[in-house]
């Protein structure tokens, strides 16, 4: 009985132990497994974060522009490059050229496919100098990369296609809906040892309500190692919306409401004339 | 201060809109010229779409037609009957040009056919109306009279005199076969249509030069045939094409009615010489401006679709 009292406790003292020795094996395992992360951080999928400050931007009667400023947390020591854009539709433009080699006219028009309304590029260095021409085109990033996706007809060879769409840019950076530029990101390393990155840009009263997306691409060895997404909305509200949508839902109500203001209007400043005897 | 056009999509400083308003306004009071040639481009140039500029001046010369008609009407200077005549004309020609224009379209060349169009009528009725009116003010500086012209004149005078339903028109103290007035308002509807413009710059020197009425009744006639032309633009503009923007001509408007009232009461103090040489002058202007445009490069070669 004493015996078997003496087996029974060497049992469990073994299997005591065999569970010390687990909880161990896990908690070294587990110890391995952060050393490693640590060790590999830099191709980790860490962090990226990204958050439009004003993500609902409101048109009214006195709306002339906006800012919008992009944060969030990055790894440290990795590039980034931010692109705001509207969703992808096509757009028909008139096209000068010369007739008989001197008079300049309207010759024809041309037809952009996939080519986005609104397009902004950000980015902490020269775009081309940190990520291949491989990784620009699969993410769009860039004027090159974006006329390589936009598709415009008719055009006869590559060459011409090049010109127009730089005719096109130009055309849209005039109307401040398209830009490029490096070095306006601030980035600073934070207490956790990420990477704080923050970027304040004017956002265009000449961008049209609808919906934009905000990509932030964090960019190791030219390549982009992760990517995050955010939201801008702009609305009209109030009378600007009800104007606008009176124009397109009510047509023959807006267009007699259009003429019975100017009606009355020049009626009301003649009136206003004759009392002060402007008129005689 | 700055505004948001809903329809056009943009902000604008509201000062250029009144601004530009008045100074048009002031030119169809003087004149009895819409001012749509004027306006038109330079409401684009401050980065209104070309289809939203065009429409929304159509808007704004409802009113200042409307105030500038209204001033020349209380002083006796409408010829209502002319302008009905000019006005059954004038749709009819409209009907025909916008076929014409969409013809043109088809063929691939209707942009060439407008610039042309555009040169070739402003050049020479501005030159004909500062050489006319330049003879004139020499002429009653002189005293002399010119028979000649007289002579010429009256051969004019015979022909359109043997033409039937001759009818008087009391106001301008002319007699005029019926179809003098519905021809001629034709014509102008026809290039008015197809040069995308009201057409008075081009009604104004036909009533002077063709129809003989005195100047300062041509103006008010002008105005009152405008008044009605640009109510139907807006309303198919705004009907077809839902690109009148409501608030821009309403800052149009505050200038342009405004405007029409000093220009009434400018164009009394003028003489008709004055009034032809200064409109003239404008003319010819615009006439330079076009042809330094299809001369000269453009710093972008592409546009918006839609409009002039």
């Amino acid at each position: 009985m004493k015996n078997q009292f003496k087996i029974q406790n060497a049992k469990f003292k073994f299997q005591t132990e065999v569970r010390k020795m687990r909880v161990m094996a896990a908690l070294i395992l587990t110890f391995a497994f952060c050393i490693f992360q640590f060790a590999f951080a830099g191709t980790a999928q860490a962090m990226l974060t990204a958050i439009a400050n004003h993500d609902h931007i409101t048109i009214d009667f006195f709306y002339h522009g906006s800012t919008v400023s992009v944060r969030g947390i990055s790894d440290p020591g990795v590039d980034l490059v931010i692109k705001i854009t509207s969703p992808e539709g096509h757009q028909v433009m008139k096209q000068k050229g010369k007739i008989a080699g001197v008079l300049w006219m309207n010759v024809g028009q041309l037809k952009f496919e996939q080519t986005p309304n609104f397009y902004e590029v950000f980015s902490t260095k020269k775009v081309e100098d940190i990520l291949s021409v491989e990784e620009r085109e699969k993410y769009v990033i860039g004027y090159p990369a974006l006329a390589k996706h936009v598709d415009i007809t008719p055009v006869a060879n590559e060459e011409e296609k090049t010109k127009w769409f730089d005719e096109f840019v130009k055309f849209k950076e005039g109307s401040k809906v398209y830009t490029t530029s490096f070095g306006k990101i601030d980035t600073k390393l934070n207490a956790e040892g990420s990477q704080d990155y923050y970027i304040l840009t004017d956002w265009p009263y000449q961008a049209q309500p609808g919906d934009y997306l905000v990509s932030v691409y964090a960019v190791k060895d030219n390549k982009v190692i992760e990517q995050a997404q955010a939201k801008v909305n702009v609305e009209q509200v109030g009378m600007v919306k009800t104007l606008a949508t009176m124009a397109q839902n009510s047509p023959a109500i807006y267009g007699f409401l259009s003429i019975g203001v100017a009606l009355g209007a020049g009626v009301g400043v003649s009136m206003v004339f004759r009392k002060g005897g402007g008129s005689h | 201060m700055y505004l948001y056009l809903p329809i056009a999509l943009t902000s604008i400083n509201i000062l250029i809109p009144v601004g530009l308003g008045l100074a048009v306004g002031l030119l169809s009071g003087l004149f009895g010229v819409g001012g749509g040639f004027l306006l038109t481009p330079l409401l684009i140039m401050f980065g209104i779409p070309s289809t939203v500029a065009a429409a929304t001046d159509s808007n704004q010369i409802v009113a200042a037609s409307t105030s500038g008609t209204y001033a020349h009407w209380r002083v006796g200077n409408v010829d209502f009957k002319m302008g009905l005549y000019l006005l059954v004309g004038g749709f009819a020609g409209g009907i025909v040009g916008v076929q014409a224009i969409k013809l043109l379209h088809a063929m691939g060349n209707a942009d060439f056919v407008i610039k042309i169009t555009y040169i070739l009528m402003l050049g020479i009725v501005g030159v004909y109306m500062f050489i006319e009116s330049l003879q004139s003010m020499r002429k009653k500086k002189d005293g002399a009279a010119e028979e000649a012209k007289e002579e010429k004149e009256s051969a004019m005078g015979r022909f359109l005199h043997s033409l039937p339903l001759q009818t008087r028109f009391e106001k301008s103290g002319i007699t005029h076969s019926v179809f003098v007035p519905i021809v001629l308002g034709g014509f102008v509807g026809i290039l008015a249509a197809i040069m995308g413009v009201g057409g008075g710059f081009l009604m104004v020197p036909i009533m002077v030069y063709l129809l003989r009425m005195p100047m300062h009744v041509v103006v008010g006639t002008s105005l009152f045939q405008i008044l009605f032309t640009c109510i139907e633009v807006t309303f198919l503009q705004a009907y077809t094409n839902h690109s009148v923007d409501f608030l821009l001509a309403v800052l149009l408007l505050v200038g342009s009615t405004v405007g029409a009232q000093i220009g009434t009461v400018f164009g009394r103090k003028l003489k008709a010489e004055q009034l032809k040489i200064l409109l003239a002058g404008i003319v010819l202007a615009v006439t330079v401006k076009i042809v330094f445009e299809v001369t000269l490069t453009p710093a972008l070669l592409l546009s918006q679709v839609g409009g002039h």
